[in-house]
This record gives structure tokens, sequence and C-alpha cells, in this order.
């Protein structure tokens, strides 16, 4: 399909800009202080774009780079976004298939990666996925010494190890999204049934993000009331089952949204892009987001696994990590995730 | 698949939320007149979808109602909406096969219409989603018989039409969203050619929407500057075959989206998004969309067709109809649009 073509290539003088503007006599350039955020977003599907796209309405890049090994859905997507200018702040679009797109990144996120064939065991998957990051982290952090890395193609956790390993970035600038989505469906099914706004739900969820994770009950709180213990004052008890119930739902309502129509995107898209505006305006704000959790509730410090527990985010990522209150019970199953992952890790020969 | 238990389900006690608040004494139910923006998208394909996540992103509504076909799809969009609830503030978002969902809607948003098969005649096209509309837009004007209805799906002219005959509703009150999205593309090629920002750049795409559309080439205005004259006063002077090119660039840009990525999605989002907030916040701005055009620029009275024309929209629709300055060449080209819209809609047996 032949390109529509650029003004300029149809005849449109390149003066014609000089002729709109007067420059005013002995300005000086810009200072060089000024605030400009570059986004890279690699993996230009369903999730990718969503986050894309979220980041670009919610104002939070001035430049957002597009990179994906398909150069044709690439550009696609990337003259999609450009058409919408008449609508948004002016932010500069690019994409290419070439990482030289990416240069001077203030943040990278990774989307891509492969997904699991019928049959497929979990470690050919981890395999198929490291040959994949091995073509995009090295020339990301080349690109981009000092960015920070965002994982959140899955397995997330293993696959921030592996983004770390590949680009020797140090551990505060290597982040998976963890479960930052799982503890926003928590939160929503909490608030749903309590009749209050999601964002006065503090929970967590925490450890290895799919079927693994830790709900943090003792986190519950709305209003500064600590939900579980104010239920229990009140008679009314909640039971393990209850309570390993409600963790398997939101794990579950992942499932049924992929069964639903086939993929996640929204959700995700949003949860992303507000890690984004937290690391890059310097919120301070604290999100359970995969992290290098050797030495923290007992695991081992040889033991150099990513997994999810709420810290605190700015500009130089994590800033530093909650010194939560696990149960002894929920710091066994962290550990257990520990040792899971650590094993899967060491047959990957990185 | 099985749904993800609710935590009522489960066993949580719904008195919990009651065990979390006291009541203040005396207090009295709200105002009546709290202002309440409740918006229906029917059809939640890609472009339905990228309306709908934008209007949320971009805080229009307190309400968004899902309405399509396939119960599956409809619910798992609805779900991956609602999952990001601990990042938006707080919107009623639900969804229905059925159009009682709608109720009580201010604007209704229609994406939903057939997909052209190879080799399909436009008419047999358009008999088919005239079938389709029909099970759409009677419901639509009897659950929300005050709403604007917003025609996305195309040939957005004629199905615009359609709408109009169907819902027994007043001109003012169905439009179709028309060149809006063809005049932000126009704008962005020229604000891409000048260096200068989208929103700088007065430009407007008017008529039938797609291969047929007039570009005004006098309406061209960037900083009070009316562009194609300052050219020509600094001897740059643009050929008809150049406009005629711009043009079809302008026309060509959808098709190339499509043909790389398979669809549009983003661009339209924002362009609605867009038209959506200028209705319902009652913004009185001007955006070229689809209305009925009949006594204008020469189309004779009854020709009841709808075509693009800038018009002064807010609360009560379309306030008024810009009074522009046609050439009798673009006059004429208004006139055999109008012909030929009137020909097909004749053969549809309304």
């Amino acid at each position: 399909m032949k390109k529509a073509a650029s003004l300029t290539e149809i005849g449109f003088s390149p003066d014609a800009k000089h002729h709109l503007f007067s420059p005013l006599p002995d300005a000086e350039p810009a200072a060089r202080t000024s605030r400009h955020i570059k986004i890279t977003v690699v993996g230009c599907g369903n999730v990718g774009m969503a986050i894309a796209q979220t980041i670009l309405t919610q104002d939070i890049a001035d430049e957002i780079a597009l990179v994906d090994a398909v150069p044709n859905k690439l550009r696609g997507e990337m003259l999609d976004l450009q058409h919408a200018a008449a609508f948004l702040p002016r932010v500069k679009i690019a994409s290419s298939t070439d990482y030289e797109i990416t240069a001077g990144s203030d943040l990278a996120i990774i989307t891509a990666g492969a997904r699991q064939n019928p049959g497929e065991s979990r470690l050919d998957l981890l395999q198929r996925n490291l040959a994949i990051f091995k073509k995009i982290v090295p020339p990301l952090a080349q690109y981009s010494p000092d960015c920070i890395l965002l994982v959140v193609s899955n397995p997330v956790d293993v696959l921030t190890y592996i983004t770390w390993k590949l680009s020797g970035f140090p551990p505060n600038r290597v982040i998976g999204s963890g479960t930052n989505l799982d503890s926003s469906r928590f939160r929503f099914l909490l608030a749903d049934h309590l009749n209050v706004n999601a964002q006065d739900v503090q929970a967590y969820m925490v450890g290895e993000h799919g079927d693994s994770s830790v709900a943090l009950w003792s986190s519950i709180s709305v209003g500064g009331v600590p939900v579980i213990s104010s239920l229990e004052k009140n008679d009314i008890n909640l039971s393990p089952e209850m309570l390993e119930a409600t963790r398997k739902a939101v794990i579950d309502s992942a499932y049924e949204v992929i069964s639903l129509k086939g993929y996640t995107s929204w959700a995700i898209g949003y949860s992303v892009a507000s890690l984004a505006f937290s690391l890059l305006r310097h919120q301070r704000r604290i999100h359970p987001v995969s992290l290098l959790a050797k030495g923290f509730y007992g695991i081992p410090e040889d033991r150099e696994v990513f997994l999810s527990l709420p810290a605190q985010i700015g500009r130089g990522g994590i800033l530093g990590v909650v010194n939560i209150h696990l149960t002894e019970e929920e710091a066994k199953r962290l550990r257990r995730s520990a040792e899971t992952l650590w094993e899967c890790q060491t047959q990957l020969g990185i």
C-alpha cells in the first residue's frame, strides 16, 4: 500500500513555515533545564497500545517512541495516534523497528513477549522469551543508559529478573508491573462491596504475580479503619476459606476477561500509566511492584528473584521498600515463591 | 468459564458497609439538580471501546453504558474498564445486550454496523445496516427520548439519516461524526509541515465523509493568518493539482492506517470524545459534523441528506450552522454529494 503523501512530497514548499513567523531579534535558545519526558513502549500489541494511548491522553510524556518487530502494524498504530493531534497537546510520536528511535528515554516499558503455545512447558516458553528479550534489553540499555526499565510482559517476575541481568542496571531502575493491577482489582472488588471509592481502599496483593500471589489482609484499610479487624469487632468473622476465595476471585477476574474478550488491555493500560506518572513526576507514591526481593522477609541473599512488594517510587525508580507486617504464613508463601522462581531461573543459563 | 465470584457470593456480609460509616443526623437527600452525565456506547468493537475508554480517561461522564449484541465480548470489555477503578474517578460502568441499560442517557454513540463483504454492493451493505439500525435506534429513542444521538458507523452520512428517520428526533439532536476526524487529519498534515501546534490550525473538510469530501482551502488559518493567500503573497503558488493531492492525502491516510493495522481506533476515539465533551459540557464549539443539510448552499429543501458542515455544538446538539464562504466549485460538489446520497436513500424504502 502506497504511503499517503506528506505535504512536502506533494510539492508544498518547506519554506512555508518561515513565511508564517518572524523571529524575535536577540532571542536566546531555550534553557537547557527544560523538562522533556520521553517514554518508549516496546511492543505495539493490545497491551502496549493501551499503555501508550493512556499515557498520551493523560499527558504524561512530551515524546513517545514505539518499537516493534512488525513494521506495518507499528506504523499503523503510530499514525492512528498522530491523527489525533488536533485533540491533544503537542507530543512527538515516533516509531521504528530500530532501537535508535529510543535514544534518551527516561522510561522504557516492555510489553513484548511470546505467547504460550498449547502444551508448551513453562521453561520452554521462558527460553523463547529469553531469546526475545536478548534482542530488546541490550539495545534499550545502550541507547538510554540512564533510563528506568519497566517490564509488563508475563511471567513478569522472571522477565524482570532477565531484564535486570541483560541490562546491567542497578536494581532500583528495573521494575516489573507485578501485582500493581492485581491490587487494583482487589481494591475494585472491595470498593464495590463496601460501596466506597476504590481510591479510598488501601489493599495490597504482593509476591509472585499470578496464581501464587499473596493477599495482605491486614493491609486493608478504608478511611483509616483496618477493615478486617473492624469486621471482627462487629462479630463478622471471615474464615480463611472466605479470604482464600476472595484472593482467587481477584486472580480469576483476569482470566475471566481473557476468556470473554480474548485478552486484557484497558486496566493494565491505566495501571502502567499510573506507574509511569509516579516515576517520572517523582510522586513518591507507594505501589506494589516487582523488585529485587533478596534479603527481605527471610528470602536468602543469594536468591536473586523479583517479587512484588509495596515500594515508594519516584524519579530514581524504587526509592525504598515499605516495611510491611507479614504474618509467618504470608512470609512463608513469599519464600516458597522465591524458591520456585529461583529454580526456574537457574535453568535459564543467564 | 465460570464467572469470578463477587464478594457477596463468597459470603462477605452486605452489612459490612454499614459498619464502616455512621450517617449524619438530620441529613437531607442530594439536591436534585446535581449534574449526572450518562453516555451510552453501542458497539464494543475497536472503535466503540476506544471511544468509551477515552471518555473515561478524560473524565467526561459519570456513567457509561455499553451495549452490544455479543454478551461475552461485552462483559469482558466492561470488566476490563471496571478493573481500573483504583486509577480513575468513580464512574458507574454497566453493560447489557438489553437496551434498558441505556435508559436516561444524555448522549448515545452508535458505532455498530455491518462491515462490507468482498464484492458486496454499496446498496446491499446499506440494507444490512438498515436492518441493524432498526434494532438499535428505536430502543435508544424509547429509553432516552431526550438524548442526543451521535452516529459514527460508516457510511456515516446515510446512517445518520437513517438514525434520524428511525428515531423521530428533531434534527438538532441527531449528529454524525462526519468529517470531524478528516479535519483533524487535515490539521495534523498542515501542522506537521508548518511546524506549528495542530490546535493552532483552523482547517475544515466538509461535505460527504470519505472519498468525496471537500477541503475548504479558504478556511485554513494559522494565528489569524489565512495561509493560502499568505503563501500566494510570497509567490508560493499552490496549483489545483497540489490542493487536490493534499485532499487525497487526507483521505488516503485513513486507508493507510487500515491497511497497516487492520482498522482505525485511537484517532476516532479522541475525535468522538471531543464531540462528547463539547456537547455535554455546552462548550459552544465549532466542529465539522454531519447534519441535516437541506436548504444550505443550494441543496434543495426536499433532499433530506446529512452532510458535514462546521456547526456550533452544545447541550442542545447542533446550535447553529456556520455561514461559511464556499466557492461555486465547492458548493457544486456539496450539491453533487447531496444528489448521490439522496439517490441511495430513496432506494432504501424508509
